[in-house]
């Protein structure tokens, strides 16, 4: 069951693996644009050298992950979400901050985020939970357990504060429920309630500074130089790359250090100032591709389980994605969250290609394609 | 058998299904979620970017506007402030900077701290602990985004290292603070004044004319008045800058408007000397003024207040407590005495009194008072009550210049109030009031240094108004010979005492003579300003005059008497304070005067706060006269400046065109040369007996007795005492 024999190479989907590369590539230039300032030259400590280090680790990791069989994961399915929770709990106490937020641990040196790694086990857990019930999908229990599941991480990232993560968690459940068989009633009561109880909820489970930040997003202008700044920074930056950007390493905005966190959380705006919206369409465009080859990983998936993990993972780039570039651009009120493959950041970088191993693994195991 | 059928394996080829691939037959939910999915999926990129494009190509020239002006600043370039001088050109300010290094928390790289403060570590000599504590302290006090002062008062050189190092250390910033370095010390401090930083107050009013809040602004003295001549125009540069403020490129520019450099009417030499002569004369006092003034244009060529202080004090960082000392120290050296304290003039305040009596006709130069040493008056309801005015000594007769010259208490009772018992009618009350204030006192003379008070010249209705009580004919007594409510500051005397000596003009005087460029040129003369004409006839004047001459040569003045020029004047000793247990008083000196006597150029005024006119005020006075007169020629003040005249015509022959036929024919004509005397100092001629050695003219056998007038205080129910 471990191994794997050369026909199944066949199998794999080189295209998932040549978009991702594809990304990171982007990102390395992107990353080395906006760090230009700080970093006149390249040496070893450059982020660009961090970047590209951090991937080739995660190509090995990748690979590791797609050889394994995915199954195992889900035979310590339990095993791995507790460790998820114990991760996410321990980050609160022991773990480091910035810009008001603890999500890190240090390990020697390096920051590695805890909810990254805590999304792909809970992806994995809540695969082999609702897997094990596929025919029990009509149990409201069910339904309801499962969103328990997802939401005591969910609430763990929450009080990091990480609004936008908690979010990813919420919209993963809710495609992985979707995908599982849960009858839609289920969903639209569901959504119904939010909807209705939204106003209420923000009010009670929000803290000052999530409200803070939801209030600078309708106007930023209250604060231009203050919370407010880097929202308006960053539609300036955006909205005067124009149809072709400024050109790499021309963007005044990205240049004269305008930007905070040019190189993770607004790594989009020095893409938007620099590349355009051309340059824009065609990192949406990269990011479709990878996503409809995971979707065809879905679709392929020889068992539930395995069809579930990778509808999860869909989900959670795909809204990681969507919130990153829609706080760029002033559509979501501000919160921090990295985009795949392009923001600077190692434990970002390395869990995204153990999900892209994960799929891979998948698609390498559809074992109807197999006819000896 | 007719052919066979091809099995699967034929040949050595791999069997490949000869069936289309296909896709495995997934689940019709899965496939409809697929589909779900890949919808999601265009929608939300659909919906980025609509939102990219109402960015970047419905509004993107807007963004591209303002991501141009997010990086642009107008950063303003300081004028430098106008330079001072002596009416010698002599500089007596200059302009420095004072370097800090600081460090701005939310400018710092957010790893890299350490390595700017280990970066500036070597080069201000200060340990990156150090650094960096200070930098935590101020993160405390004002917050991340204000600049932490790391260390100030550094040298060029350090700074200059500074600067270089900026565009490598994100976050540190060497900041230059204009600084005025005051040359002579503490010797011109009440002219010159300081410069400060800006004051909250001041802020609310100058804030609309483009002060700063951590501007500097002259708070007293000459920087005050003239401040908005010295102060210039900043300019303004455009220059591109990233997020942490760091200047990259200057993209235009528009130069300041330096300060206009102003030039004193004050001799530097002249000051000196005053300065030094007042202090032996005064070193029983608290304090003391002197002060030298042309007589004709105003402009104070010399002006002294003692204690001074050094101005220099206030260009650095001074304590609270040393604030403290320095307003609260004895004679309180911040205070110019000469024009912001009143003093009761005494005896100077005779010139205004006779000069009053001989305009009213209630005296003549010939007209004769003798004093027995005192007069005394009868309680109007109780005539066994009875008030005695006493004088410094039995004079005998005198004359109207006996009166001034002897400087005769019971002259100007008589004078003043009358002496019914003569049948003498004296000027009254109102009159003096009038007089005083046509000669300048009870309002401010209008000096161009702040802090002028304005004496007060008392009247029957101020008395009433403010004490209380009814004029009563003592005072009107005790006003004739300046005392009682009657108070002047130093200035106000000295311009007095010109007006008599110019023929009867009250200029207002001035320290600021006129405006010089960089080059040297000189513009913009502050013209003389004669604020009124004396309501006295030239002829009355010339009477006071001579008077004072007398005064001088053989009156109370003596001692004021200078080998190298005529002197007239008047001498005052004003008693103050509480009445001691022997009856006396302590006193202030004074000393008012001008010379040559009968050309009159300078007036000088002499102020010790403890000492007498004859004694203290007079020989500084006398000493002053010599200085000035002594070691050059006496010509008008304002020739004495060094500078080059070309004459008006060549001293040589012209040369002339000779004519071919007949005509004027100059053979051999001189070369021309127009002698143009450079730098004409004037030469000492000689001067009658340049002796500076300040003895009195002929010294007279006996020194003239200490005119101590008696005690002044209206003696209530205190009978007669027997004859003085």
């Amino acid at each position: 069951m471990i191994g794997i024999n050369s026909r199944a190479v066949r199998h794999s989907d080189p295209i998932l693996v040549v978009t991702a590369c594809a990304l990171v590539a982007f990102g390395v230039l992107l990353i080395y644009s906006a760090s230009l300032s700080n970093y006149p030259g390249v040496s070893a400590g450059h982020p660009l050298v961090k970047q590209i280090a951090f991937a080739s680790m995660g190509l090995i990791a990748m690979v590791a992950v797609a050889w394994t069989d995915y199954r195992v994961y889900g035979h310590t399915a339990t095993g791995l979400y507790i460790i998820a929770v114990m991760m996410l709990v321990g980050v609160l106490f022991v773990g480091d901050s910035a810009y008001g937020s603890t999500r890190w641990f240090n390990f020697a040196g390096q920051q590695v985020q805890a909810s990254e790694i805590a999304k792909i086990l809970v992806i994995i857990a809540l695969a082999r939970y609702l897997a094990d019930r596929h025919n029990k999908m009509d149990d409201p229990r069910v339904f309801l357990i499962s969103l328990a599941m997802t939401a005591v991480p969910a609430c763990l990232v929450l009080v990091e504060p990480d609004m936008g993560t908690a979010l990813v968690f919420f919209a993963v459940w809710l495609g992985m429920v979707a995908m599982a068989g849960t009858p839609m009633k289920y969903i639209m009561v569901l959504l119904g309630t939010i909807v209705a109880c939204m106003p209420f909820a923000a009010l009670i489970l929000l803290n000052d500074y999530q409200l803070e930040r939801f209030k600078l997003w309708i106007n930023p202008n209250q604060e231009p130089l203050g919370g407010g700044f880097n929202i308006i920074q960053a539609k300036i930056g955006i909205g005067s790359g124009g149809l072709f950007g400024k050109g790499l390493t021309h963007g005044s905005q990205t240049q004269l250090d305008f930007l905070q966190t040019s190189t993770t959380d607004y790594i989009f705006t020095v893409l938007g100032e620099e590349l355009g919206l051309l340059g824009a369409i065609v990192l949406f465009a990269l990011f479709t591709a990878l996503l409809f080859r995971g979707i065809r990983a879905a679709t392929l998936s020889r068992d539930q389980f395995g069809r579930l993990i990778a509808t999860g993972i869909v989900i959670m780039i795909l809204f990681q994605v969507f919130i990153n570039v829609a706080v760029n651009i002033q559509l979501v009120p501000v919160t921090g969250i990295p985009l795949p493959f392009i923001s600077q950041g190692g434990s970002s970088l390395i869990m995204m290609f153990i999900a892209l191993g994960l799929l891979e693994g998948i698609v390498l195991r559809h074992k109807r394609l197999e006819f000896q | 058998m007719a052919g066979r059928i091809k099995g699967p394996f034929e040949g050595r080829r791999r069997w490949k299904s000869k069936e289309p691939k296909r896709e495995p037959l997934a689940g019709a939910r899965v496939v409809t979620m697929a589909a779900v999915l890949r919808a999601l999926i265009l929608l939300m990129f659909g919906i980025l970017v609509i939102q990219l494009i109402n960015l970047q190509v419905i509004h993107g020239s807007t963004y591209k506007e303002q991501s141009a002006i997010n990086a642009i600043r107008e950063v303003p370039i300081p004028a430098a402030r106008g330079l001072i001088y002596d009416r010698n050109g002599r500089p007596v300010v200059e302009n420095t900077a004072r370097f800090s290094v600081t460090i701005t928390p939310s400018d710092l790289p957010e790893a890299g701290a350490t390595a700017v403060y280990a970066d500036i570590s070597d080069v201000i000599k200060m340990p990156v602990s150090e650094i960096k504590a200070a930098v935590e302290q101020s993160i405390k006090d004002q917050g991340e985004y204000s600049p932490a002062l790391i260390k100030t008062d550094l040298d060029r050189d350090t700074a200059l290292v500074l600067m270089e190092l900026e565009p490598h250390a994100p976050g540190m910033k060497v900041q230059v603070d204009p600084a005025r370095r005051y040359l002579t010390g503490d010797l011109l401090s009440h002219v010159l004044g300081y410069v400060g930083p800006i004051s909250a107050e001041q802020y609310a009013d100058l804030n609309d004319e483009g002060y700063g809040y951590s501007d500097y602004v002259g708070q007293t003295g000459v920087e005050s008045t003239y401040e908005t001549k010295l102060r210039g125009k900043s300019g303004a540069k455009l220059v591109e800058v990233d997020a942490a403020g760091r200047e990259l490129r200057t993209m235009s520019e528009r130069p300041p408007v330096d300060g206009a450099n102003v030039v004193l009417s004050i001799d530097l030499d002249l000051q000196q000397q005053v300065t030094n002569i007042l202090k032996q004369y005064s070193q029983t006092s608290e304090n003391a003024a002197a002060a030298v003034m042309d007589i004709h244009t105003g402009e104070i060529l010399a002006d002294v207040s003692l204690p001074s202080y050094d101005a220099n004090l206030f260009s650095g960082k001074l304590s609270q407590k040393q604030l403290e000392d320095l307003i609260n120290a004895t004679g309180k050296p911040l205070v110019d005495h000469a024009i912001s304290e009143q003093y009761p003039p005494g005896s100077t305040f005779k010139a205004i009194v006779g000069s009053a009596a001989l305009q009213e006709g209630i005296a003549g130069p010939t007209t004769t008072i003798t004093s027995r040493g005192y007069i005394t008056i009868e309680n109007e309801f109780d005539p066994n009550v009875v008030y005695v005015y006493p004088d410094w000594a039995p004079l005998g007769a005198l004359d109207f210049y006996g009166g001034v010259a002897m400087s005769s208490d019971v002259y100007f009772y008589y004078l003043a109030g009358g002496f019914a018992d003569d049948g003498f009618r004296g000027l009254g009350q109102e009159k003096i009031a009038e007089y005083a204030r046509a000669f300048g006192l009870g309002a401010p003379t209008g000096i161009d240094i702040p802090g002028e008070v304005s004496g007060l010249v008392p009247d029957s209705k101020w008395k009433q108004d403010t004490i209380g009580e009814p004029w009563v004919l003592g005072d009107t007594y005790n006003y004739g010979i300046g005392q009682g409510y009657v108070s002047a500051t130093p200035m106000q005397m000295l311009d007095a005492a010109a007006a008599i000596g110019n023929g009867g003009k009250l200029i207002t005087p001035h320290v600021v003579k006129q405006y010089r460029d960089s080059m040297g040129n000189i513009y913009d003369p502050v013209a003389t300003q004669v604020r009124s004409q004396l309501p006295v006839e030239p002829g009355y004047l010339q009477i006071m005059r001579d008077a004072m001459r007398q005064s001088v040569t053989s009156g109370v003045a003596r001692n004021a008497a200078s080998g190298a020029v005529t002197v007239a004047g008047k001498t005052g000793t004003a008693e103050f304070g509480e009445q001691h247990s022997d009856g006396t008083y302590e006193t202030h000196g004074w000393f008012v005067g001008f010379a040559p006597a009968e050309d009159p150029q300078i007036a000088v005024m002499v102020f010790v706060q403890h000492g007498s006119g004859g004694n203290d005020a007079s020989p500084a006075a006398a000493q002053i006269f010599n200085y000035y007169f002594g070691h050059e020629t006496p010509v008008r003040p304002d020739e004495a400046t060094p500078v080059p005249e070309p004459t008006d015509e060549p001293q040589e022959t012209p040369f002339v065109i000779p004519t071919p036929l007949g005509g004027d024919f100059v053979p051999n004509p001189a070369p021309i040369t127009t002698e143009t005397p450079i730098l004409a100092t004037p030469e000492v001629t000689s001067a009658p007996e340049p002796s500076p050695a300040p003895t009195a003219e002929p010294p007279p056998e006996t020194p003239p007795p200490e005119p101590v007038p008696g005690p002044l205080a209206q003696r209530l129910f205190r009978p007669l005492e027997g004859p003085l």
